[in-house]
């Protein structure tokens, strides 16, 4: 009695099983519903298409940036030897994901090196300036390691660099960094081994309005100069109002902002080169 | 060290030195313009005529933005010294170059200036003013003989075609 009911119980469950199998596949499904339908040969239904996770490369940011470096400077040269470093550009950002950033982001740069050990070396800092136009666009990235200040300026197209990862994505208020030369060591430092930070690819980039602090004057430059027009730093500590006031007033060019000459509009070029690098890239 | 010596070198530079400095060239512009925009001619120095001509463009591109736009505002009050020339130039000067995109003013060289410097003068006017044209249109004479006939053939044609 217990075996025959062990053999049906089997025989229920291969049933079951069979029956999950023959309704897995969804061609199997079709066809058989059709046999049993109409007498007719079952039509061709295409098998579904696979679905590829690339894991290597992260999620590409939903943000519309274009890269500083893509939009040509103001000048005489023949637009088309932009168009050919453009593809050039294009054609290493398919090689070595360059991802998008801002000065004043943590970076972390692997680059080729014959003479250490491992043939890699990786520096890890702030990005201080984003500088060049074309395949010569550079980065600089400053760190203090051991008490000792280093900035280092790489190329973003050197077939040395290896891998660029963000580790921290943000703003500053100021478009160049060079100050943190002049601001108290705590500013620049940034932890060799530090975790990457998770960002959004979605939304705006955070700013940090953080104000920095400075070492007593004198400075590499002069900081509190209109021309400089830096938003990041703490002046109140470092001079009196008056003082402030009388170097914003004597340096001042207020007929700048009226002059046409120094006018740049890039928007036009600026949307045009966004869509034939997105089309280039896609590809 | 720099690399560049930023003062001594002027490549890719596109703004004359001008005046006393940045300063006063800007000022020289601004009065040379206001004077173009209230008598439409006017006769300078090529120089600036060549330097007055890139501003007096770019002054309309910004007065066609109409003068509701803030920023055409400031830059009108700016350029203009006369604050009675810009009704003029957003209701007069704005609405004669509608249909143009570029090329608002038209420059011709003069005779030397009689002074001891000789300095090369230009004349630079904004188009379609009222004064007489500057390269006036050579009309062909009508009492030469070949015209005369020609005149008498046409006529004959269109009595012919009337008939």
């Amino acid at each position: 009695m217990a075996a025959c009911t062990r053999g049906l119980k089997n025989l229920l469950t291969s049933i079951k099983f069979c029956r999950t199998l023959q309704f897995q596949d969804e061609r199997f499904l079709c066809t058989s519903a059709l046999r049993f339908a109409n007498n007719e040969p079952p039509k061709f239904v295409p098998p579904s298409k696979p679905v590829i996770i690339n894991k290597t490369q992260t999620t590409a940011s939903t943000r519309r940036f274009l890269s500083p470096e893509f939009i040509p400077p103001r000048g005489r040269t023949d637009p088309f030897k932009y168009f050919m470093e453009r593809r050039d550009m294009v054609r290493r950002r398919k090689a070595l994901n360059i991802p998008e950033f801002y000065v004043g982001s943590i970076l972390a740069v692997t680059m080729a090196d014959a003479n250490a050990s491992g043939k890699t070396n990786r520096f890890v800092g702030i990005c201080i300036q984003r500088g060049g136009r074309g395949l010569g666009a550079t980065f600089v990235l400053r760190n203090i390691l051991n008490g000792q200040g280093v900035e280092i300026c790489y190329e973003l197209y050197s077939p040395r660099i290896q891998t660029i990862e963000v580790l921290k994505l943000e703003k500053r208020l100021d478009s160049n960094l060079m100050y943190l030369r002049d601001a108290l060591p705590e500013y620049s430092t940034v932890d060799p081994e530090m975790k990457p930070v998770p960002f959004s690819p979605t939304g705006e980039v955070p700013v940090n309005k953080l104000k920095v602090k400075m070492c007593p004057k004198p400075w590499s430059k002069h900081w509190e100069r209109p021309q400089f027009a830096i938003q990041g730093i703490r002046f109140d500590l470092c001079m009196t109002p008056k003082q402030m006031e009388f170097v914003q007033k004597k340096y001042a060019k207020p007929w700048e902002e009226y002059d046409m000459l120094k006018e740049y509009d890039t928007s036009k070029l600026e949307e045009q080169i966004f869509a034939e690098v997105q089309q280039e890239m896609n590809k | 060290m720099r690399l560049t010596l930023q003062t001594l070198i002027s490549h890719g530079r596109v703004a004359r030195r001008m005046g006393l400095g940045p300063e006063s060239r800007i000022n020289m512009l601004r009065n040379i313009l206001t004077g173009l925009v209230r008598h439409e001619r006017i006769e300078t120095t090529l120089a600036r005529a060549d330097e007055v001509r890139f501003y007096a463009e770019k002054l309309i591109d910004y007065a066609k933005k109409g003068d509701t736009d803030e920023k055409a505002m400031k830059m009108a009050s700016f350029w203009l010294t006369e604050k009675d020339l810009v009704p003029k130039l957003f209701k007069v000067l704005a609405p004669r170059f509608e249909k143009h995109s570029q090329g608002f003013t038209r420059m011709a060289r003069l005779p030397n200036r009689e002074n001891l410097d000789r300095a090369k003068m230009a004349v630079l006017e904004y188009k379609g003013n009222p004064f007489p044209p500057l390269y006036p249109v050579k009309k062909e004479n009508e009492l030469t003989l070949i015209n005369q006939l020609l005149k008498g053939y046409r006529e004959e044609k269109t009595q012919e075609l009337a008939q």
